[in-house]
């Protein structure tokens, strides 16, 4: 899994390529976790290039929405689609977190 | 071949054979060209030799000529009264002891005042004494008519006085009187030598030991030779003629053109030898000396092989020299190899031999006590570690016997119960799972049943999959709905997990009576269902997985079996089942195999199934647990 930060005005976009399983999430949780203890607390992250998650994945998710939730901050997910979205719909994810479309989309909703 | 000799072997041969060879060469380079430089030497020395004695011999005869010359002056310019004639003559033989006779012959139509046509004196023990001589056939013989004709000074060939068995050869120097076109002939001043003066100088030539001289009348007939047998019987030409020597021949007629030479040359009796010539211009003989070529090269040969057994001494010292350094190398390394293979053995005990130098061999040495030094270490450490190992396996075990038994495994669970058949089979990808699946009664005809699959795998699932079901068990039979069970059990899970750890659970009761069957979804996949019309994935509501946060609400829903249908539930470790290439094996494949695989009896569609994702897997590691679930309604029985 390949994890690439980009900060935005009033956000920081976390991209996330490849595959999210138990081997990759620690470093998902581990990078997030650095980015909120300095401070970040809006976060989007890009699902874009994801190709797979597992249900480590979806714990690591969990892990960090938590943090920042103490933390007061806020998270959007954006592009998330395929298998992963199938994922995301069975296991109630969708549900729980916000969803857009686009990058562009959770930045505007954030602003 | 080589290779597989011992290391000293290698370097005596290959350093012997280099030095033999550059040995060799340089004996042979440096024998060579002492041969070139002793040849030019000896030509230097040969021709010196014969030009020293044929000086010598010139020196002689011209002398001997210049008596003969200084006659003939007197009687070019006097007027000799045949007495006064007789008293020069024998005067001038008796001051020149080397003549033996000397003598003046006139021409018969000479305007002569003596009575006789020759007058000639000549030694006879020791007494000069007058010899008449009346045969005027003189004046035919070489020793009057050459030089008549030529008109000057001439050596005749020599030949062999028979009266007094000397080699002998005569100076002819004609005179004549008046001047210019009155000039005439008048006659022969002759003085006959004798050669034994010749033998003499020639015999003085000593080259080397048994190298020798010979001396060659201008026709080629031997003058002076060793062999007495040879003068004046034999010819340079009859003697390549005999030996059947070309070469010789060659020689012989350089030698009677004048020339000089230093050439090789086969001697008597095939003896390899050199040859210097020259002539001895007055008389047109040629000196010539010879030496065989043994005593030529004797002393380099002795010298080449003196060199060449010191070279050989040196070589078998250096072949030794390095036999003793070859051994001092492989010795220390042959005990290194013996004490190496009894560590390979398994003996790490085994004493290594001692660094006995801070050579390369000493720090191999050092090298090989700090590797078994290492690899003990080593051993001891990994022999630890898989103590431990095993400890832990062995308590893996255990677990994996008290996860395994904590799931109803005894089937048919009820064997009393004809209104449904039940089977279930769980199959973990580590020793211990996090999937789980149960079914009890919660009062006389509703079955509770359910499968649950905890985020992750190994031991922290493991654990949190028996919280979770022993709850779910708890809870079931306290609380009878599916979606009160799941609310319940996720608040009770929520309330203290800062891990975020979460199980999947699909919750469902059959009413035995009726078929109905009432369940809910805490994110889980939804199962199949599969009736007489056919078989489909269940469409439910998605309820958020249960665990992570409190107060999630779960619906319910419901649906009626009739007599044959069947829920199917599984985990994703059945749909997510990979191959080496990636590829899962999915729910469209799922649902193919159940439809095309056995309907009547549940152990054989689990096990169909449970085939079917090993034979997609092919080989490839399980990645995930893999759990299902199947339950047949029968019907309540009264119909």
């Amino acid at each position: 899994m390949e994890f690439q930060v980009k900060k935005e005005a009033n956000a920081t976009v976390v991209m996330i390529t490849g595959r999210m399983d138990a081997v990759t999430a620690p470093q998902y949780e581990s990078s997030v976790n650095e980015l909120i203890t300095g401070g970040d607390t809006i976060i989007v992250v890009d699902f874009d290039g994801l190709d797979y998650i597992s249900s480590a994945g979806l714990r690591g998710l969990l892990v960090t929405a938590k943090l920042l939730k103490a933390k007061g901050g806020q998270l959007r997910f954006a592009n998330v689609k395929g298998t992963v979205r199938e994922v995301f719909d069975i296991s109630g994810f969708g549900s729980i977190f916000q969803m857009d479309d686009s990058v562009a989309e959770s930045l505007a909703k954030l602003a | 071949m080589l290779s597989s000799r011992n290391i000293a072997y290698k370097l005596i041969l290959i350093i012997t054979v280099c030095s033999v060879t550059i040995f060799a060469v340089t004996i042979g380079y440096f024998y060579h060209s002492s041969r070139v430089t002793l040849e030019r030497e000896l030509e230097e020395t040969a021709r010196n030799l014969v030009l020293a004695s044929v000086n010598r011999m010139e020196t002689e005869l011209s002398s001997i000529g210049k008596v003969g010359e200084g006659v003939v002056r007197s009687l070019e310019t006097g007027n000799y009264p045949e007495k006064s004639l007789n008293t020069l003559l024998k005067g001038t033989l008796e001051g020149n002891t080397n003549i033996y006779g000397f003598g003046a012959a006139f021409e018969p139509d000479a305007p002569n005042t003596h009575t006789r046509p020759v007058n000639y004196f000549c030694r006879k023990n020791g007494q000069i004494s007058f010899v008449p001589v009346n045969d005027l056939q003189f004046r035919t013989h070489d020793w009057y008519q050459i030089p008549k004709e030529l008109g000057k000074k001439e050596w005749s060939e020599p030949y062999f006085d028979t009266d007094v068995e000397i080699l002998m050869t005569s100076c002819s120097v004609p005179f004549y009187d008046g001047a210019g076109d009155n000039r005439r002939f008048r006659g022969i001043v002759v003085a006959d030598v004798s050669l034994a003066w010749l033998k003499d100088i020639v015999a003085s030539i000593k080259v080397l030991k048994t190298g020798y001289c010979f001396l060659i009348s201008r026709n080629g007939t031997m003058l002076t030779h060793p062999d007495k047998e040879m003068v004046m019987n034999e010819t340079v030409f009859s003697i390549a003629e005999s030996r059947n020597n070309p070469e010789l021949y060659e020689i012989g007629r350089k030698m009677v053109r004048g020339e000089s030479g230093f050439t090789p040359y086969i001697g008597a009796r095939g003896v390899k030898s050199w040859m210097y010539y020259a002539p001895v211009s007055s008389t047109g003989w040629t000196l010539a000396v010879v030496f065989p070529e043994a005593e030529l090269y004797a002393e380099v040969r002795a010298l080449t092989i003196r060199v060449a057994c010191m070279g050989c001494a040196g070589i078998l010292l250096l072949a030794l020299a390095v036999a003793l350094i070859a051994r001092s190398i492989t010795t220390p390394l042959h005990e290194l190899a013996e004490a190496t293979e009894e560590i390979a053995s398994g003996n790490f005990d085994a004493e290594l031999p001692p660094v006995r130098s801070q050579d390369e061999v000493g720090k191999l040495s050092q090298a090989f006590i700090s590797m078994n030094k290492a690899l003990k270490e080593y051993i001891r450490n990994l022999t630890e570690t898989t103590a431990a190992k095993e400890r832990i396996q062995s308590e893996l075990k255990v677990a994996t016997d008290i996860q395994l038994s904590l799931l109803p495994r005894i089937f048919p669970p009820f064997p009393d119960r004809p209104e449904f058949d039940i089977f279930a089979s769980m199959d973990p990808a580590k020793e211990v799972g996090g999937d789980f699946y149960d079914f009890f009664f919660i009062d006389d005809t509703n079955l509770c049943f359910l499968i649950a699959d905890v985020a992750d795998k190994g031991v922290p699932a493991a654990l949190y999959m028996m919280v979770a079901k022993t709850l779910l068990k708890s809870e079931g039979q306290r609380l009878g709905e599916p979606e009160r069970i799941l609310s319940c059990v996720n608040n009770i899970l929520a309330a203290d997990n800062d891990r975020c750890m979460f199980a999947t659970v699909f919750c469902a009761i059959l009413d035995t009576g009726s078929g109905v069957v009432r369940y809910a979804n805490a994110g889980h996949n939804p199962p199949l269902i599969m009736e007489s019309q056919g078989i489909r994935y269940l469409t439910l509501k998605s309820g958020f997985v249960m665990g992570p946060v409190t107060d999630t609400v779960y619906e319910a829903e419901r649906l009626t079996m009739q007599p044959g249908d069947t829920l199917f539930l599984y985990t994703d470790g059945v749909t997510e089942a990979k191959n080496s290439e990636d590829l899962l094996y999915g729910e469209s494949q799922l649902l193919y195999d159940l439809q095309q695989g056995p309907r009547e009896n549940l152990a054989d569609m689990i096990h169909h199934i449970r085939d079917r994702v090993a034979l997609h897997a092919n080989g490839a590691p399980q990645s995930d647990d893999v759990t299902m679930v199947a339950i047949t309604y029968r019907g309540s029985g009264s119909g």
